[in-house]
C-alpha cells in the first residue's frame, strides 16, 4: 500500500509541475503547427500534393517537436536533487525510469492528440484516415517516450551537446515512422501492421528500464 | 588469449605483432590488387565493373564485424567490469566508420553504371546509411563527454541499443525485396559464386582485416597511454 501512495504522490507532484509549465506544451504544440504553415509555404498551396504528403508530415513534425521537450525528461529532477531523493525513498532507477515514461506520455505526448484533427483539416486528410492516424500515433508516440528516456538519460551528464539526444532518438524512430506510415497508406493491412508496431513497443518498453536505469545509477553515482 | 582482455599483456603481444601484420597487410594487398584486376575474369553482364565487388565486399563485412565485435567487447566490460572493453570501443569506432563509408561509396561508384543511379532508399542501403550514423553517434558521444567513467559506460550501453540493427543489416536483403543483390557467399549452402572470382574476394578480405587489426593496435596502444597519463 505504501509504495501505492508513493506512486500516487509522484504523479500528483508530475502533475502539478507540467501544471505549472503548461505554456511549455503549449509552445510544442504551436511549434508543430508553425511547421505545419513552413511547410504548406515552402511546396505550395496544392490540395492534391498536400494531401499525398500529408500524413509523413504530421509525423514528421511530431517527431521533431516531441524530441523539443526531451530536455527536460530527467534533466530538471536530476539538477535539483530529486532523483537521489526518489532512489532514497524506495523507487529502483529502472522503476523511476518507467514512472517518468508514463508521466511524459500522459503530459507531453497525448496533448497532442488535440491537435491531431485539426491538423488533418489543414493538411486535408481524409476522416477514415483520421482513425488509423491516431491509432499508430497512440502506439508510436508511447516507443517514442521510452526512447526519449534512453535518450536524455545517456545525456545527464553530457553538458556541451544536447542535440546528440534527438539524433538519438531520430535513428532509432527509423522503424516506427516506416510503420506507422505503412498502417495509413494501406488500410486492408491495419491488423498486421499495428501487430508490428505493438512487437516494436515491448521491445522497447522492455530495453527501457535497464538502459535508462543503469545511465541514472551511472550519472547520479559520477556526479 | 588473456591479451584480449588485458591491457598490459596486450601491449606486450602488440608490440611483437605489429610488424608482421603490416607487412602481410601489405603483401596481401599486392597480391589481392593483382588478383582483382589481371587475374580475374570480367563478368558477363557487368565487365570490367564487376571489379568494385572486391572493395565494397570486404569493407562491408568489416564494418559488421567491427561493429559485432564492439558489442561483444561492451557487454563482456559491462558484464564483467573490465575496463579494456571500453579501450577498444574507444579505439575502434573510427576504423569501423571509415570501413562503413568505404562501403558506401565504392557501392554508389558501383551502382551508377550498373542501376543507373548513385543512390536509392532501398532495406540494404538505408540500413548500412543508419549503420554509419550510429558509428558516427559513438564517435561524437566520445568526444563530448567530460566525465571519462560515465562515457565509457554510457557509449557501452549505446553500442549494446544500437546492435539492434545488426540483423536488420544482414537479413535485409532476404526480409524485403531489395535492388541490392541477396547475399551469395555468407549463406548456408554452397557459395554461389564461381571460384575464380572468390580468390581475390578471399584475399582482399584478409587484406582489410590486416590492414584494420594494425591501426587497431596503434589506436589501442595511444588509447591506453592517455589513460594511464590520466589525459583524457
Amino acid at each position: 500500500m505504501i509504495i501505492l501512495n508513493k506512486i500516487i504522490s509522484f504523479y500528483y507532484r508530475e502533475y502539478k509541475l507540467n501544471l505549472s509549465g503548461f505554456q511549455d506544451i503549449l509552445t510544442n504544440i504551436i511549434f508543430f503547427f508553425v511547421s505545419i504553415f513552413i511547410f504548406i509555404f515552402s511546396i505550395g498551396p496544392d490540395k492534391e500534393k498536400i494531401s499525398v504528403l500529408g500524413v509523413g508530415i504530421v509525423w514528421t513534425l511530431l517527431l521533431l517537436s516531441s524530441t523539443l521537450s526531451l530536455r527536460k525528461f530527467y534533466q530538471d529532477d536530476f539538477d535539483n536533487g530529486n532523483l537521489l531523493i526518489m532512489h532514497l525513498n524506495g523507487f529502483s532507477f529502472g522503476f523511476i525510469a518507467i514512472l517518468k515514461t508514463f508521466s511524459h506520455f500522459l503530459f507531453v505526448q497525448v496533448p497532442f492528440l488535440i491537435s491531431i484533427p485539426i491538423a488533418c483539416v489543414l493538411l486535408n486528410i481524409s476522416n477514415d484516415k483520421l482513425i488509423y492516424l491516431f491509432f499508430s500515433f497512440v502506439v508510436g508516440s508511447f516507443i517514442l517516450s521510452c526512447l526519449g528516456s534512453i535518450s536524455s538519460s545517456m545525456n545527464l551528464m553530457n553538458q556541451r551537446n544536447f542535440l546528440l539526444g534527438s539524433v538519438i532518438v531520430m535513428i532509432f524512430s527509423v522503424p516506427i515512422i516506416i510503420f506507422s506510415i505503412g498502417i495509413i497508406n494501406m488500410e486492408e493491412n491495419f491488423n498486421s501492421l499495428i501487430s508490428i508496431l505493438f512487437g516494436i513497443l515491448l521491445i522497447v518498453f522492455a530495453i527501457n528500464p535497464w538502459a535508462s536505469g543503469l545511465c541514472l545509477k551511472l550519472s547520479i553515482e559520477n556526479n | 588469449m588473456k591479451f584480449l582482455i588485458n591491457p598490459s599483456k596486450f601491449n606486450e603481444i602488440a608490440d611483437y605483432i605489429f610488424k608482421p601484420v603490416l607487412i602481410l597487410s601489405m603483401l596481401l594487398f599486392a597480391l589481392g590488387l593483382l588478383f582483382s584486376f589481371y587475374l580475374s575474369p570480367n563478368d558477363y553482364q557487368q565487365g570490367s565493373t564487376v571489379r568494385i565487388m572486391y572493395v565494397h565486399v570486404p569493407s562491408a563485412w568489416l564494418a559488421l564485424l567491427t561493429f559485432a565485435i564492439m558489442t561483444l567487447y561492451s557487454i563482456i566490460a559491462l558484464a564483467f567490469r573490465i575496463p579494456f572493453g571500453f579501450i577498444f570501443n574507444t579505439a575502434v569506432a573510427p576504423i569501423g566508420a571509415v570501413f562503413t563509408l568505404i562501403c558506401i561509396i565504392s557501392g554508389s561508384l558501383w551502382g551508377k553504371p550498373m542501376w543507373g543511379t548513385w543512390w536509392v532508399w532501398d532495406a540494404r542501403l538505408t540500413s548500412v546509411a543508419i549503420l554509419f550514423i550510429i558509428y558516427l553517434i559513438i564517435i561524437f558521444m566520445n568526444l563530448s563527454f567530460e566525465n571519462r567513467i560515465v562515457r565509457e559506460k554510457v557509449v557501452a550501453i549505446f553500442i549494446l541499443v544500437g546492435s539492434v540493427n545488426l540483423p536488420i543489416v544482414k537479413f535485409s536483403v532476404d526480409w524485403w525485396n531489395t535492388l541490392h543483390q541477396p547475399a551469395t557467399i555468407s549463406k548456408l549452402s554452397k557459395p554461389s559464386i564461381d571460384p575464380s572470382m572468390m580468390t581475390p574476394l578471399i584475399i582482399m578480405t584478409f587484406a582489410f582485416m590486416m590492414i584494420g587489426i594494425a591501426i587497431a593496435i596503434l589506436r589501442i596502444k595511444t588509447e591506453i597511454i592517455s589513460r594511464k597519463s590520466n589525459l583524457s
